[in-house]
């Protein structure tokens, strides 16, 4: 979400502190999401301090059978990169989906959202992607 | 292959967010949406397009310091189950169905005994005696109901045998005295209106102290189809009976008479 290992460890590293500092005064998280819940707002804070993304309208593509061979060439970073700069709650929706560690009633308890909003943000996020797939790699495409 | 499959509107929208893994399926709408769409081309070329994104976020390094630290979840309250757990636990849903039912007789038994009322014994032998009775074995009287106090009293000594001023102004067929197998005098009055029969008899006494034992008003009884609807006058219980219920009665003691 961030695009930033440090940023990203602050963030881990502010949130287990908080989480222990509550089990300590005997009130721990009852939340079984309560983690992921506090270092998405973490992030989401962080995100701010730095340079923001302009609103744009991304252009949307189909999503191309060849495309798996596309994001293989990819650098982690590149998608890191491209994730931190969707805006919210689609870069939440994104990440958090990608991350692959979450059911489906998590992931819509995580992100706050309800089935048709998170939907639309994934279903747009991988359109988006794929045409920006397409403009980075040009000559990969049928 | 694909398939030519329709899907509907509430299907693609599920499957834009169908998890990469089935066993991060934990919706049974998003199950059925999955099962239909399992042979599309478009929802392959989604899963796979998945599958490479979520391939490449796990190459992402996770920094040594942080898988060193103590798992997550030693901060984390233990989960306690939902309620529904509680509720779908034979243990729990048995205890709980027995708890309902122990409450409902409780209850039952609560309304019943505020119900109960001195003589009330009586006026339930009564309603089988008048459940078996036919108006040809009384002795034919016609008058008015509320006649027969005089009537009692000049011939068989009873004192207070009053029909009250509810029921006072019904046609009578016929009336009796007769003693009951406790020995008490009972007053029984058939009148025209509905073959309702009427009793009168002493009302219950404290065996200690010999005083009458009060209850206020009109109380019910019924039994067997039959309801006598009973009331407390100086010392004597009236009590009219029918076979039915207690709306047959309800009118006439509802009415306000001197």
């Amino acid at each position: 979400m961030l695009a930033e290992a440090a940023k990203a460890q602050e963030v881990f590293h502010a949130t287990l502190r908080e989480a222990a500092q509550q089990a300590a005064d005997g009130e721990a998280p009852r939340d079984r999401l309560w983690f992921f819940r506090n270092a998405r707002w973490r992030c989401l804070e962080a995100g701010e301090q730095g340079l923001q993304a302009e609103d744009v309208d991304l252009e949307e593509e189909e999503l191309a059978k060849d495309a798996p061979s596309q994001i293989e060439k990819l650098e982690p970073q590149q998608l890191a990169t491209w994730i931190s700069g969707a805006p919210d709650p689609q870069r939440t929706a994104l990440a958090l989906f990608y991350i692959d560690e979450f059911n489906h009633t998590d992931l819509l308890s995580v992100t706050e959202l309800k089935p048709p909003e998170l939907s639309k943000l994934l279903c747009d996020g991988r359109r988006q992607f794929q045409a920006w797939l397409d403009t980075t790699m040009p000559g990969s495409q049928p | 292959m694909s398939a030519v499959v329709q899907l509907s509107r509430r299907d693609k929208m599920l499957l834009h967010c169908a998890p990469m893994r089935d066993e991060r399926v934990d919706d049974r709408a998003l199950r059925t949406a999955l099962h239909h769409a399992r042979r599309t081309e478009q929802f392959a070329v989604q899963q796979s397009f998945d599958k490479a994104v979520a391939a490449l976020v796990q190459t992402i390094p996770i920094p040594q310091d942080i898988t060193d630290w103590i798992p997550p979840d030693t901060f984390i309250a233990p989960a306690r189950p939902p309620w529904k757990k509680y509720a779908q636990n034979p243990v729990f849903l048995a205890t709980g169905i027995a708890a309902i039912v122990i409450a409902v007789i409780l209850i039952f038994q609560l309304i019943e005994r505020l119900n109960r009322f001195p003589g009330e014994p009586s006026a339930l032998r009564l309603l089988t005696t008048a459940s078996s009775n036919k108006s040809m074995m009384l002795d034919p009287v016609k008058t008015e109901a509320g006649r027969l106090g005089d009537f009692f009293f000049m011939k068989h000594r009873l004192v207070h045998y009053d029909v009250p001023p509810e029921f006072a102004d019904l046609k009578t067929i016929g009336c009796r005295v007769f003693d009951d197998e406790e020995g008490q005098r009972i007053a029984q009055v058939w009148v025209v209106e509905k073959k309702m029969q009427f009793f009168l008899f002493p009302a219950e006494r404290d065996p200690k102290t010999g005083k009458v034992k009060e209850f206020l008003g009109w109380r019910y009884v019924n039994q067997e189809r039959w309801t006598g609807v009973v009331k407390k006058q100086g010392g004597v219980c009236f009590m009219a009976a029918l076979r039915g219920s207690e709306k047959d009665l309800a009118p006439y003691v509802s009415k306000k008479k001197e």
